[in-house]
């Protein structure tokens, strides 16, 4: 087996781009190994959520287009398919917000995610039960319309309705959004769960710094659209520009990579050149 | 008790009018859940989905096969239509899918004409617009057997696609699709293959409608104004509700026979016309997302 084939999602140098001007992207490559949980790490429009709709082809729907760069998922090219194609292949996302079909049920919203398997009433209710086994709380609020769930609840909606697919790999943007941290001790939980037990690879897009490298083998951390740093997920929580700046460690104010280096080189003139 | 039949006569022959006017109203909701627009062609659909009828039986097509051709006909208008027009502006702001749909409207009513003429063409479906006897004689009432056989048809197809909606994968997919057309996306339901559902849908309900409508007052361009009734019974019903579809129409049918015969003669007659959008109006300022609205979920 070549090495290329061990990781399941290979992005190399890709830029994107929206409305045919806005780059939001300019230079991210980052890879998946098979069956590891990767956390995509930035704070608010560094980018993450276009790497991920880049990957699951939802960019189209938002007039975004990767302009440079290729993506390779499970050893093929990602170019032409469009996001029902992904998910066909093993490809899903949990979009950032939840985004639970508010007026269907909990069952149902979970059932919805099996739209592109073909299977008997049988074979739902299995995988239902499946799933229900790694989201208890959702077993016991399957009736209930969604919209009137907690938020945490509908996260977990949003998740399982994506295990439903029977992904290989998921895309999760911002799982931890607005929940309190129980919550979300939680759902990564049944992340690492879903990784272990089913062998499902993760990508994993953060501004949670702390709680993603801790669930997370590996991370990249982006900013403006380029990729600033990246280790296995020990080596990024012990990294001291990590822990001054996403960790909450540092008393100062800084705000990114390009401070610290701007002032590093501020400190010491001949940094750069050395 | 004369004077009590009568009314009853009058409320029954407005709730199986009525009937069809949810029909219509219901093509209505299925795109604006699907889409988020009014669909200002559901009118045009209406006479262009009739009128090819009659033209199919004119070329000496027998009814059956006229009716299911009709429905492949606007099967695959929906199929252009989302093609053509919805897809390419599928990011594009509200009011420029309403604007689409109005221009839809026109390229409908053109089609139809340009294909069929536009003189007013007699529609025989062998039921005839006059009382039923048997009802007659057990109740002592007059009801159309026209009026009858619509309220019945519309009633089977909106229960059908209700159970549809309700218990299949394509009406869950629909659903989805209703509430985020993102989130549905993401989890591979094809949004292209649900819109032409929607449509095809869309078309069958103003095939039957128009045939009802045309079989009492000739296959014409009034069609058009007469399924835009649907508007007030949305403003009642509420636009993405179903039950408020049906529950309007009937509202709208009822109470616009009655205020016709007991009001009209005080306006001169013929506000059949006008009265539901007055009517529209009151409901408008009294309850402004409809009776059935569906209360909008906000995300924790
Ligand atoms: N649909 C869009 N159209 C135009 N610009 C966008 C769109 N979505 C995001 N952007 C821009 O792209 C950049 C990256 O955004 P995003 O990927 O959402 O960041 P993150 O998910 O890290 O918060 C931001 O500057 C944002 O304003
Ligand atoms: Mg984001």
């Amino acid at each position: 087996m070549t090495a290329s084939t061990d990781n399941i999602l290979e992005i190399d140098a890709i830029e994107v781009v929206y409305d045919g001007v806005i780059a939001a992207v300019h230079d991210v490559s980052l890879t998946v190994p098979r069956g590891k949980i990767v956390a995509l790490l930035g704070g608010n429009g560094a980018g993450k959520s276009t790497t991920l709709k880049a990957i699951s082809t939802m960019l189209a729907a938002e007039r975004g287009m990767v302009t440079k760069g290729t993506i390779t998922y499970d050893g093929k090219p990602v170019k032409d398919q469009g996001p029902a194609d992904m998910v066909r292949l093993g490809m899903v996302q949990v979009l950032e917000g939840r985004r639970c079909f508010a007026h269907l049920t909990v069952e149902e919203n979970i059932i919805a995610g099996a739209y592109s398997r073909k299977l008997s009433k049988a074979e739902i209710r299995n995988e239902l039960e499946k799933i229900y086994t790694y989201f208890k709380r959702l077993r016991e609020r399957r009736k209930s319309q969604a919209g009137f769930t907690s938020g945490g609840e509908q996260q977990m909606v949003a998740v399982a309705r994506a295990m439903m697919a029977k992904p290989k790999m998921l895309l999760l943007d911002e799982p931890s959004m607005g929940l309190a941290p129980q919550l979300v001790a939680e759902i990564f939980n049944i992340v690492n769960t879903l990784n272990q037990k089913e062998g499902v690879s993760i990508l994993l897009a953060e501004q949670n710094t702390n709680v993603a490298l801790r669930n997370a083998d590996y991370g990249y951390i982006i900013e403006t659209g380029h990729v600033m740093l990246h280790g296995t997920a020990q080596s990024l929580l012990n990294d001291e520009k990590v822990k001054d700046l996403y960790l909450g460690v540092s008393k100062e104010g800084r705000k990114n990579f390009r401070d610290v280096l701007r002032r590093e080189s501020a400190v010491h003139p001949d940094f750069h050149q050395a | 008790m004369t004077d009590f039949l009568f009314f009853i006569e009058v409320v029954v022959a407005g709730l199986l009018a009525g009937t069809m006017y949810s029909l219509v109203a219901l093509g209505f909701v299925l795109i604006y859940k699907a889409s988020s627009t009014f669909n200002f062609a559901q009118g045009a659909m209406v006479f262009f989905a009739v009128l090819a009828f009659v033209g199919f039986m004119e070329l000496g097509l027998p009814f059956v096969v006229a009716f299911f051709v009709t429905i492949v006909l606007m099967g695959l208008v929906g199929f252009f239509t989302e093609r053509l027009v919805l897809k390419p502006l599928m990011n594009q702001s509200e009011d420029t899918l309403l604007m689409a749909t109005i221009g839809l409207g026109f390229v409908l009513e053109g089609l139809a004409q340009a294909a069929w003429g536009v003189e007013v063409r007699r529609l025989d479906l062998g039921i005839g617009d006059f009382p039923i006897p048997w009802i007659i004689d057990s109740t002592g009432l007059f009801i159309s057997a026209l009026d009858l056989t619509a309220g019945l048809v519309a009633a089977v197809l909106i229960i059908g696609l209700a159970l549809l909606f309700k218990y299949t994968k394509m009406g869950l997919g629909l659903r989805a699709v209703a509430d985020d057309p993102g989130a549905a996306s993401s989890i591979g339901i094809p949004l292209g293959n649900i819109m032409l559902l929607v449509w095809t849908a869309a078309g069958i309900v103003a095939l039957v409608a128009g045939m009802m409508w045309g079989a009492r007052a000739g296959v014409q361009f009034a069609l058009v104004d007469l399924a835009l009734k649907a508007l007030p019974v949305l403003i009642i019903g509420g636009f993405s509700s179903i039950p408020g579809a049906i529950v309007g129409g009937l509202i709208i049918g009822a109470s616009e026979k009655v205020l016709e015969v007991y009001v009209g003669p005080y306006f001169g007659g013929a506000i059949e016309g006008w009265a539901p959008y007055v009517l529209a109006i009151f409901f408008l300022l009294w309850r402004p997302e409809g009776l059935f609205g569906e209360k909008i979920i906000r995300r924790v």
